[in-house]
C-alpha cells in the first residue's frame, strides 16, 4: 500500500483528484448495489408489473406510449368506473408515466426497442440508485465529514424501508417520487445556505416535478414552510431564507398548478394553506426587518406586537371565513386520519379497509429499519449539537416524519430517508472519533480532524487514553463494521424475502423444497380474456380493478382510485346482500360477470370472504337500512362461516359465490375452509341468479355469470326449480283477493 | 342485435317457401288419426300458406323437438291429447326449451276432455292458469248459440275482438262472430307483462264443470271477462306461445256454422275460419312481427362520420333507427298505433333523456324513426336504448354503447374569448409591465452616491 510510487497519488494536491476518483466509484458501486438488490423478483419470477396500482399505470403508459401526451391528458377512460368512467387524464399523477414514456422515445431514437414493459418493470431500481446520489448529495450538507455522504447513501441504497416500494416491477408513483423528494430536500438545503435564486428555482422545478409524480407532495409542501417558520420562530430570519422561500414559494406553486389532478388545490386546500401563509408572514418579517433600520427600538417593538396580533387576527379570520364559505376545501379525510387513527374507521371505511394505512406495528420499523432506528436518535442529537439552518431542517422532517409513519404504514416511505441521514450522521462521526482521532499528544491540540473532535462525543474531549489506544479503535469499529455487515445481510434477507413477491404469481414450497408457482389470478385473467366479449362488464371487489384492467382487458365497475365512494357501496351492497337484492343492481349496472376471490382451498389469506366485513361496512355507510354488520356476526359476536353463519351471512351473494360447489370437492366428506379453519355446513349453497363460469385450478379465482333475466318471466329461483324438476304449488297464489287483471 | 340478424337471416330463407317470418315447418301433434279429418280446412288452409305439415303422435317413438340440439321444427301445433299426458318429448320443460331457441307453439284445449297435469303445469310456468277442476268449460246463458247448445249454453259466441288496448295494434279483429264449442277458460298471471289475452268471455261467461253437480261453489274461479277463450304469451326472446280455449272452434263444421244468440233477430255465419288464419298467423310470426334495420347515430355537424365510439357531452347528435314490420308475406313500412310513442332513451343508469322517436322517411319496407338531441353534461358511458314492447308486437330491445368524454384541454374557450376575463388579463400585463419597466429603471438610473436607496 504504501510503496513510494503510490505516494505521488495518495498524498498531496493529487490525492484530492484520486479521492475523488474513489468517491466516484464508490457511488456508481453503491448505486449498481441498489440496482441489483431490487432484482431478486425478475430473477425469481419474471420480467412483470406486480401488485395492484402499478397495473393501472402500466396501463396509463401502454396508452401514454400509444396515443401521445395530448391525448394521454385528454384520456376519458371508458372501461372503469362502469358506468361512469373517469377522466384519467385529469385525475392521475402523470409524472410517472410521462418519465417512462420520455425514457422510452429515447431509447427508440438511439435505436434502442425496448419493451415498454421492461421499462416500466425496471424504473424503480434505477431511479432508487439515483436516490442514493441524492442522499449522498443531501447529507453531505449536514456533515463536513467525508463519510456521512456515502454512508447516507449506501443506507438508502439498501434500506428495506425503501425497498419496499421499489422492487423491479414495483412501478408506482413511489418509484420516482422518494428521488424526487430527497433531492428536492438537497436543493431546499442548498438553496437556504446560499440563499441563491438559482437553487431555489431549481428546488421549486424539481418540486413540481414532485407534485406531478406524487400525491406524497404535500409532505414537501407542509414541510418546507415548517422549517422556515420554524426558523423564523428561532430568529434565524436572513435574506437568504427570504430570497429562498419566497423563490420556491412562487414558483413551485406555479409548477404544481399545471399538473391538472391538482389544479387550483394549492391555493383552495387547507392542507396547501400553511405555505401560503408562511409566504405572507415572511413578508410580514422582511417588511418588518426593513421598518427596523428607520424606527427605534422601543416604538419598533409596540409597532411590531401591534401589527403582529392585527394581522394574525385577520388572518385567521379571513381563513374561518373562506373554509365556512366552502372557497377552502376543508381538510381531506385522509389528513384527518392522520391525527387521529380512529377517524377513518368510523367515518371513512374505504380509507381504513386499505391495509396499508393501518397504524404501523412496532416491529415493523426494525424490520424495514434494521439497526438504523437506533441510531436515528443519535443522528438527530448530533444534529442539534451542530442546529444550523439545515439542521433544524433534519429535526423537523425527523419529527414530523417518525410521528407519520407510526400513524400509517405506508409513510414509513417518507420516514426512511431522514433516518438515513441521521443514522449516517451517527456513524460517520462514530468512525471518525474512532478512526481519524489521532493521540492529541503529537501535535497538542490541532487534531486533523479537529472541528469534528471538539463538538464530538463528551468522551473524545478529555484525552483519556483509552480512546486513543488501538484496541479501543480496533474494538469499535470492528464493532461498527459487524453492524454494518448484519445490516447489509438483514437487508438482503428482508428484500429477498419480504419484498420480491409480485403477488399476481404466489410462490409456495413443495413438500421436497422446490418451488412451486400458484398463477391462479393469471389464469383467471387470461380466462377472461379470452372467453368474454371485448365490453363484458366485470365486477369485484375494488382491489383487484387495477389488474382486471391491465391483465384482462375488461372494464370494470370499480378500481383501486377509490374516488367514487358510493359506486363502491353499491358494489358492497351487491356482495353482501341476497341474490334477490344484487340482481337488479347487477342488471343496472350492465354486469355480465362477477369475480371473487376465494382462498378456502389453498388457505390463502387475502380472499374475499376476509375482506369481506369491509364491503359491509362501507356499503352500510350509504344504506344503514338494508346492509347491517351486525347480522354478519353470529350472536356471540363471532364472524363465522361455518354451520352457524348467519342467515344474512349465508345468503350473501359473496357466500355463496365463495362456497357454491365447494363440497363437491370433498366427495362426500365434509368440507373444510382452510384459511378460517371451519367446517362448511353439509349441504353447499345454491345459486339462481349467477352461474359459475370459470374457477381457477387453486379455486382461488371464481367467475360467475350473471344469468339474464328469464325468458318467461319468472324469478330466477322459480325458474331454476323449475329446471331441476320441482312443480309449482298453484296453491301459493292463492292467499289474499284475486287480483284482476285490467287491461 | 345479432338475434335480429340470424332473424333476418332465416327470414330471408324463409320466404321462398313460406310466409312465416321465420321458418314454415309445422309440427302437429295429433293424438288420434281419425280425427284428422275433421279439421280438412284447417290443414289445407295452412298448407296454402306455405306450412309444411308433419303430423305425429305424442306417443310416437321417434318424435322429438329437437335434431343435434337445434330446432326440428319451427312452429308447434299441439291439439288435446286423449290421454293422461303427451309422453316424454313432449314434456314442460322440452316445450319451453322449444321457446327457448325461438320456436313458436300453438296448444289448443278441449272442455269435452280434462286436461292432463302436464299441460297445467306448463302452463302456469307461462303465468297463465286453468281452472283447477280440469274438464271445466265455459258456460254463458246469454251468448250462447241457440241452434247447436239450446240447452246446454256451452257454445259460446261471441264478437271478435278488437285492439286490446288503444295502444296495441289489432291483429284479430274483423267483422262477425266466433262460435267457441265448449272452450276451456284461462286466467292470465295478475302482472305478467308478457300475457295478453286475444278473446275474452262474455262478462256473463263463468266456468263450468259439468261432473261436478254439488252445485256449491266454495271457491270461485274467475269470472266473466277475466276468463280468457284465447290468450297468448310471447317470451322475453319473442317466441309466441298461444292457448285457444276451444279446439272445436276449428273443425270444419264451425268454420261454417250458422249460429244465432238468444238476443239476435237472425242467424249470421261464423267467422271462425278468418279468425283460425289470424290466430295461426300471428302464432306463426306472419303478423306482429318487428324488425329493426339501420341504426345510425351522428353528431349533427358531421353526418359523414357514422356510430362513433364517442361524443363529447353538449353535443348535438341525430339518432336514427329503421323499423320494419312482417304483414304476412313480406315486410313494410312500421306504423305506430295513434296513441303509442316508440321512445328512445340516451342513459346511464337511468335516463337522462327519454324522446319519442319521429317517423322521419319511409322506404319500401322500412320506416325510419328518427330523434335528435344534445348530450347532457355528464360524462360516462351512455347507452342508445330503444325498448320496445308490446302486446303481439316482437320485442324491440336495442342497446348501443357509447362513450361521452368530458371537454378536452383545447375545447374550453380561450381565455381573451371570455370578456369577463379581460378585467384579470389586463392586470396580468399591468404587472408585468409594471415589473419590466421597474427593472429597466433600476438597471439605468445611477446608483446616488451614498443614503439616497430609495429611488422607487
Amino acid at each position: 500500500m504504501a510503496s513510494p510510487s503510490l505516494d505521488v497519488l495518495l498524498k498531496g494536491n493529487s490525492s484530492r483528484n484520486v479521492r475523488g476518483l474513489l468517491r466516484i466509484i464508490i457511488l456508481c458501486t453503491i448505486a449498481a448495489a441498489a440496482v441489483s438488490s431490487r432484482l431478486f423478483s425478475v430473477i425469481r419470477f419474471e420480467s412483470i408489473i406486480h401488485e395492484f396500482d402499478p397495473w393501472f399505470n402500466f396501463r396509463a403508459t401502454k396508452y401514454l406510449v400509444q396515443h401521445g401526451f395530448y391525448k394521454f391528458w385528454d384520456w376519458f377512460d371508458d372501461r372503469t368506473w362502469h358506468p361512469l368512467g373517469r377522466v384519467t387524464g385529469g385525475t392521475l399523477y402523470p409524472g410517472l408515466m410521462v418519465t417512462s414514456g420520455v425514457i422510452y422515445h429515447v431509447l427508440r431514437f438511439l435505436t434502442i426497442p425496448v419493451d415498454i414493459r421492461n421499462i416500466c418493470v425496471l424504473l424503480a431500481p434505477g431511479f432508487s440508485g439515483l436516490t442514493a446520489l441524492a442522499m449522498y448529495l443531501l447529507t453531505n450538507e449536514m456533515s463536513s465529514s467525508p463519510s456521512a455522504g456515502l454512508l447516507a447513501a449506501v443506507f438508502m441504497g439498501i434500506t428495506p424501508g425503501y425497498i419496499s416500494r421499489s422492487v423491479a416491477g414495483s412501478y408506482d408513483n413511489e418509484a420516482i417520487a422518494i428521488f424526487l423528494l430527497v433531492f428536492t430536500f438537497y436543493l431546499w438545503i442548498k438553496a437556504v445556505k446560499n440563499g441563491s435564486i438559482m437553487w431555489g428555482t431549481l428546488a421549486a422545478l424539481f418540486y413540481g416535478y414532485m407534485v406531478s409524480a406524487w400525491g406524497g407532495y404535500v409532505f414537501i409542501t407542509n414541510l418546507i414552510p415548517l422549517h422556515v417558520f420554524v426558523l423564523l420562530c428561532m430568529g434565524r430570519y436572513t435574506s437568504r431564507v427570504y430570497i429562498s422561500y419566497t423563490t420556491w414559494y412562487a414558483l413551485g406553486t406555479l409548477a404544481s398548478m399545471q399538473i391538472p389532478f391538482v389544479g387550483f388545490l394549492p391555493i383552495r386546500n387547507s392542507d396547501h394553506m400553511s405555505a401560503l401563509g408562511v409566504f405572507g408572514l415572511l413578508q410580514l418579517v422582511a417588511f418588518a426587518d426593513f421598518v427596523r433600520g428607520f424606527v427605534p427600538g422601543k416604538q419598533f417593538q409596540k409597532l411590531l406586537t401591534a401589527m403582529i396580533l392585527i394581522v394574525f387576527g385577520f388572518a385567521l379570520l379571513g381563513l374561518v371565513l373562506l373554509t365556512v364559505s366552502g372557497v377552502i376545501a376543508p381538510w381531506s379525510g385522509r389528513f384527518y386520519s392522520l391525527w387521529d387513527t380512529g377517524y377513518a374507521k368510523v367515518h371513512i371505511p374505504i380509507i381504513a379497509s386499505v391495509s396499508e394505512h393501518q397504524p404501523t406495528a412496532w416491529p415493523a420499523f426494525f424490520f424495514d429499519l434494521n439497526f438504523l432506528i437506533w441510531l436515528f436518535p443519535a443522528g438527530v442529537y448530533l444534529c442539534f449539537r451542530q442546529l444550523k439552518d439545515e439542521h433544524v431542517f433534519v429535526v423537523i422532517y425527523a419529527v414530523l416524519s417518525s410521528y407519520f409513519a407510526g400513524v400509517m404504514v405506508r409513510l414509513m416511505l417518507t420516514l426512511t430517508p431522514v433516518v438515513c441521514v441521521a443514522a449516517a450522521l451517527a456513524v460517520s462521526h462514530i468512525l471518525d472519533t474512532y478512526l481519524v482521532a489521532s493521540k492529541p499528544s503529537e501535535a497538542s491540540e490541532t487534531k486533523p480532524t479537529a472541528d469534528n473532535n471538539q463538538s464530538g462525543l463528551r468522551s473524545t474531549r478529555n484525552p483519556v487514553v483509552g480512546v486513543y489506544s488501538y484496541l479501543s479503535k480496533f474494538f469499535i469499529s470492528a464493532m461498527m463494521i459487524v453492524y454494518l455487515l448484519l445490516f447489509v445481510s438483514h437487508c438482503t434477507w428482508v428484500t429477498s424475502n419480504a419484498y420480491s413477491s409480485p403477488s399476481v404469481v404466489l410462490a409456495s414450497r413443495m413438500p421436497d423444497g422446490s418451488q412451486h408457482i400458484i398463477d391462479d389470478y393469471r389464469e383467471a385473467y387470461y380466462w377472461l380474456r379470452q372467453n368474454t366479449p371485448a365490453n363484458a362488464k366485470i365486477m369485484s371487489w375494488w382491489d383487484y380493478g387495477y389488474q382486471i384492467g391491465g391483465m384482462a382487458d375488461r372494464p370494470t365497475l370499480v378500481d383501486n382510485n377509490t374516488w367514487n365512494n358510493t359506486h363502491i357501496a353499491t358494489v358492497g351492497k351487491a356482495m353482501s346482500s341476497r341474490e334477490e337484492v344484487s340482481y337488479p343492481i347487477l342488471r343496472q349496472h350492465d354486469v355480465d360477470y362477477v369475480l371473487v376471490v376465494f382462498g378456502g382451498l389453498l388457505g390463502y389469506s387475502g380472499d374475499d370472504i376476509n375482506k369481506f366485513l369491509w364491503m359491509v361496512r362501507i356499503a352500510e355507510g350509504i344504506w344503514p337500512d338494508e346492509v347491517k354488520e351486525r347480522d354478519y356476526f353470529t350472536a356471540r359476536g363471532e364472524y363465522r362461516v361455518d354451520d352457524e353463519a348467519t342467515p344474512t351471512m349465508r345468503n350473501s351473494l359473496m357466500y355463496k359465490m365463495s362456497y357454491y360447489n365447494f363440497n363437491s370437492l370433498f366427495g362426500g366428506g365434509q368440507a373444510v375452509d382452510r384459511v378460517r379453519g371451519a367446517r362448511l355446513p353439509a349441504e353447499g349453497p345454491q345459486l339462481t341468479t349467477v352461474e359459475e363460469a370459470f374457477t381457477s385450478e387453486n379455486w382461488i379465482i371464481r367467475i360467475y355469470k350473471v344469468k339474464d333475466l328469464d325468458n318467461f318471466g319468472r324469478d330466477h329461483s322459480s325458474a331454476v326449480a323449475f329446471d331441476k324438476g320441482h312443480k309449482k304449488k298453484r296453491a301459493t297464489k292463492k292467499k289474499g283477493p284475486r287480483v284482476l287483471r285490467t287491461e | 342485435m345479432r338475434w335480429f340478424l340470424s332473424f333476418l337471416f332465416l327470414s330471408f330463407l324463409a320466404v321462398v317457401h313460406a310466409l312465416s317470418s321465420t321458418g314454415n315447418r309445422l309440427l302437429v301433434i295429433l293424438e288420434d288419426e281419425t280425427e284428422k279429418s275433421l279439421y280438412s280446412t284447417f290443414w289445407s288452409d295452412l298448407e296454402g300458406r306455405g306450412y309444411t305439415l308433419s303430423f305425429e303422435s305424442p306417443k310416437s317413438e321417434q318424435l322429438s323437438l329437437f335434431q343435434h340440439g337445434a330446432r326440428a321444427y319451427d312452429h308447434l301445433l299441439v291439439f288435446p291429447p286423449k290421454s293422461k299426458g303427451f309422453g316424454p318429448s313432449l314434456t314442460p320443460k322440452a316445450v319451453l326449451d322449444f321457446m327457448n331457441k325461438e320456436g313458436n307453439v300453438l296448444l289448443a284445449l278441449s272442455g269435452k276432455s280434462s286436461t292432463p297435469s302436464a299441460i297445467s303445469s306448463l302452463l302456469i310456468e307461462l303465468d297463465l292458469h286453468l281452472s283447477s277442476d280440469r274438464s271445466a268449460f265455459v258456460v254463458d246463458h246469454f251468448n250462447y248459440d241457440t241452434v247447436s247448445a239450446s240447452e246446454k249454453h256451452d257454445v259460446l259466441v261471441v264478437p271478435r275482438p278488437g285492439p286490446l288496448r288503444p295502444d296495441t295494434k289489432a291483429y284479430f279483429s274483423g267483422e262477425g262472430v266466433l262460435a267457441m264449442p265448449r272452450a276451456v277458460p284461462q286466467t292470465l298471471g295478475s302482472d305478467s307483462p308478457l300475457v295478453a289475452p286475444v278473446l275474452r268471455a262474455p262478462v256473463t261467461a263463468y266456468s263450468y264443470n259439468p261432473k261436478d253437480d254439488s252445485g256449491s261453489m266454495e271457491e270461485v274461479y274467475a269470472t266473466g271477462s277475466q276468463l280468457a277463450l284465447v290468450s297468448t304469451m310471447q317470451s322475453r326472446n319473442s317466441a309466441r306461445f298461444t292457448v285457444l280455449g276451444s279446439v272445436e272452434s276449428l273443425e270444419d263444421k264451425w268454420f261454417s256454422a250458422t249460429v244465432k244468440t238468444p238476443s239476435d233477430e237472425e242467424q249470421t255465419q261464423t267467422v271462425n275460419r278468418e279468425f283460425a288464419k289470424q290466430l295461426t298467423a300471428w302464432t306463426f310470426k306472419e303478423t306482429g312481427v318487428l324488425k329493426v334495420g339501420k341504426i345510425e347515430h351522428y353528431l349533427a355537424e358531421d353526418p359523414a362520420d357514422l356510430n362513433p365510439q364517442i361524443y363529447r357531452i353538449k353535443n348535438d347528435i341525430v339518432f336514427n333507427m329503421e323499423v320494419s314490420e312482417y304483414e304476412y308475406d313480406g315486410y313494410v313500412p312500421f306504423e305506430l298505433p295513434s296513441e303509442d310513442a316508440l321512445q328512445l332513451e340516451f342513459s346511464m343508469l337511468s335516463p337522462f333523456h327519454r324522446l319519442a322517436l319521429q317517423p322521419t322517411r319511409k322506404t319500401d319496407n322500412s320506416t325510419v324513426y328518427s330523434a335528435a338531441f344534445t348530450t347532457p353534461d355528464q360524462h360516462g358511458i351512455f347507452s342508445f336504448r330503444v325498448d320496445y314492447k308490446r302486446p303481439f308486437l316482437t320485442n324491440v330491445e336495442e342497446k348501443h354503447e357509447v362513450t361521452v368524454r368530458h371537454f378536452a384541454h383545447d375545447e374550453y374557450p380561450r381565455s381573451w374569448e371570455i370578456s369577463g376575463g379581460w378585467v384579470w388579463i389586463a392586470g396580468l400585463w399591468a404587472v408585468i409591465g409594471g415589473f419590466i419597466a421597474f427593472v429597466l429603471v433600476w438597471l439605468y438610473s445611477e446608483p446616488p452616491s451614498a443614503k439616497t436607496k430609495k429611488t422607487q
